[in-house]
């Protein structure tokens, strides 16, 4: 794929509103279309191209230009022209590896804050708000952290099927 | 949606049952389902031959899919409102056969009178024109005095006390909250720690209700139709039950109903919505209860976008407004917060 990820989301919205939407009567359907629209856009702010397949395409460029690299060892005329950088590649963390971690500390919050309710008798007032203040400020970063990577939904557009 | 089958089979089921019941010969026409809703199917019915009906007639049959968002799903709920508020001042669609076996047509359903109009929808988009003011203030005014009138209704004796429980003016907030935070629970695809605080904080501010009544429970814009500004049927009553009449305020109240507008549901000046209903409800209105139901309100429509998103994970439904929808967890829980803490 030559095309950044973002402009072929934009593409793609484009082409839905002006070729689709222009032809398309029914209102369920219509509503259906911006649904689609509604989440490439969330799409767009949220993901990129998988890392797998870029890792595979690096490491046979790797071993062909190590290949040569080893071939042409002999032949001074060959010194200069380029190798692969030797720089070891970032570490590509699974997602859902993430996912799971998030939910865990997640979990365990939720522990947390059942603890204030029950056992939690023999700490100090201000420590009991210390923890709690701790605790919100997770959750709310969570939320912050959501919200500013949502696009506006198109509930008007899907529900009417026009739009705004 | 595979119990339900293709619309000639439903079509076919439908003649049979009501052929059935009525003990005449009754044609069903070409049903047409409409694409509003994210729970219970709508269906309107052309059918002739019922009672002395020479012609066609118009029917609304609404179906509780067993893949649908709230199911396991039961009609009576809703045929018990209908029928408790029967010859009240709440426009309501006469309700007529219904039944929970799924062997009839392939879902728990309910057929009604279809009622004329359309509804005004909450969530418009920025470019939509204002509603008119006369037709605003004709529908604000009606908006607020069918729910007074809703709030009442004296539910004892009727169909809709058989759901009442232990329900009393002191535990009223409780329960309800109980009732969401068990549905949280069997909703949620992973831990929202800020559900559990909102949660926390609700059980330990419940206020006292004024009186039990009857809780439409989706009392909004979007939920009501009109023909030339006159309300002429309240919908959607399937999260109708017994508790405080607060929640109902709080619930048309919610930001998320008011289209850009400053007005409650995009109708009504708040000043206006609660001063006059507490003049034509009797019920004085306590602004911390409203506050407390409207935080509870922004709790239970997460609650709703967690059910959407498992339901679209599941592969129950594809309708692209279920992940959407999902996408709004964190928006209402946001909100949530800060109406507990402009509460506090």
């Amino acid at each position: 794929m030559n095309n950044s990820f973002a402009r072929l989301i934009d593409g793609m919205c484009a082409t839905l509103r002006q070729e689709v939407l222009t032809r398309l009567d029914d209102e369920f359907a219509r509503g259906q279309v911006f649904g689609v629209i509604n989440l490439l856009n969330t799409f767009k702010v949220r993901a990129d191209w998988s890392a797998g397949f870029l890792q595979q395409q690096i490491a046979a460029q790797q071993a062909a230009l190590e290949g040569v690299r080893e071939l042409a060892a002999t032949s001074s005329a060959a010194a200069g022209l380029p190798a692969m950088p030797q720089d070891p590649l970032p570490a590509v963390v699974p997602v859902a590896e993430l996912l799971q971690r998030r939910d865990d500390g997640n979990r365990a919050i939720g522990e947390w804050l059942a603890w204030l309710d029950v056992g939690c008798q023999a700490l100090p007032g201000d420590t009991l708000a210390g923890i709690e203040r701790l605790l919100r400020q997770a959750m709310d970063a969570e939320v912050q952290i959501e919200l500013r990577n949502s696009p506006r939904p198109l509930f008007a557009e899907m529900s009417s099927g026009r739009e705004g | 949606m595979s119990a339900i089958g293709t619309d000639e089979e439903l079509t076919a089921r439908i003649a049979a049952y009501l052929t059935e019941q009525s003990g005449r010969t009754v044609r069903v026409g070409r049903i047409r389902r409409f694409p509003v809703g994210f729970s219970w199917l709508t269906y309107l019915v052309p059918v002739s031959g019922l009672d002395d009906d020479v012609g066609e007639r118009e029917l609304i049959l609404r179906l509780g899919p067993d893949d649908g968002l709230f199911a396991p799903y039961s009609a009576l709920p809703q045929v018990r409102a209908m029928q408790s508020l029967e010859g009240s001042g709440v426009a309501v669609p006469r309700a007529f056969w219904h039944s929970d076996d799924p062997a009839i047509l392939g879902a728990p359903f309910l057929f009604s009178d279809k009622a004329e109009g359309e509804a005004v929808v909450p969530w418009v988009s920025p470019s939509e024109p204002p509603l008119e003011e006369g037709l605003r203030i004709r529908l604000a005014h009606q908006f607020i005095d069918s729910l007074a009138e809703l709030h009442r209704v004296d539910w004892h004796g009727k169909p809709i006390a058989a759901m009442a429980g232990d329900v009393d003016e002191h535990n009223a907030a409780l329960r309800s909250v109980q009732t969401w935070e068990a549905l949280i629970r069997r909703w949620q695809m992973r831990p929202y720690p800020l559900a559990d605080w909102g949660l926390r904080w609700l059980k330990t501010h419940c206020p006292r209700a004024p009186r039990v009544t009857i809780v439409h429970g989706d009392y909004r814009t979007g939920n009501f139709l009109q023909v030339d500004g006159r309300i002429t049927a309240i919908l959607d009553w399937e999260l109708v039950h017994l508790g405080d009449p607060h929640e109902d305020l709080a619930w048309a109240s919610m930001p998320m109903y008011k289209g850009g507008t400053p007005y409650i549901g995009r109708l009504a000046e708040p000043d206006l919505f609660y001063g006059r209903y507490a003049e034509r409800s009797g019920i004085a209105v306590s602004m911390e209860a409203v506050r407390y139901y409207q935080a509870f309100s922004l709790l239970k429509l997460a609650a709703t976008h967690m059910a959407a998103a498992r339901c679209f994970e599941e592969g129950r439904f594809n309708d692209l407004r279920m992940p959407a929808m999902g996408s709004q967890i964190a928006t209402c829980l946001r909100q949530m917060v800060k109406t507990i803490e402009a509460t506090a």
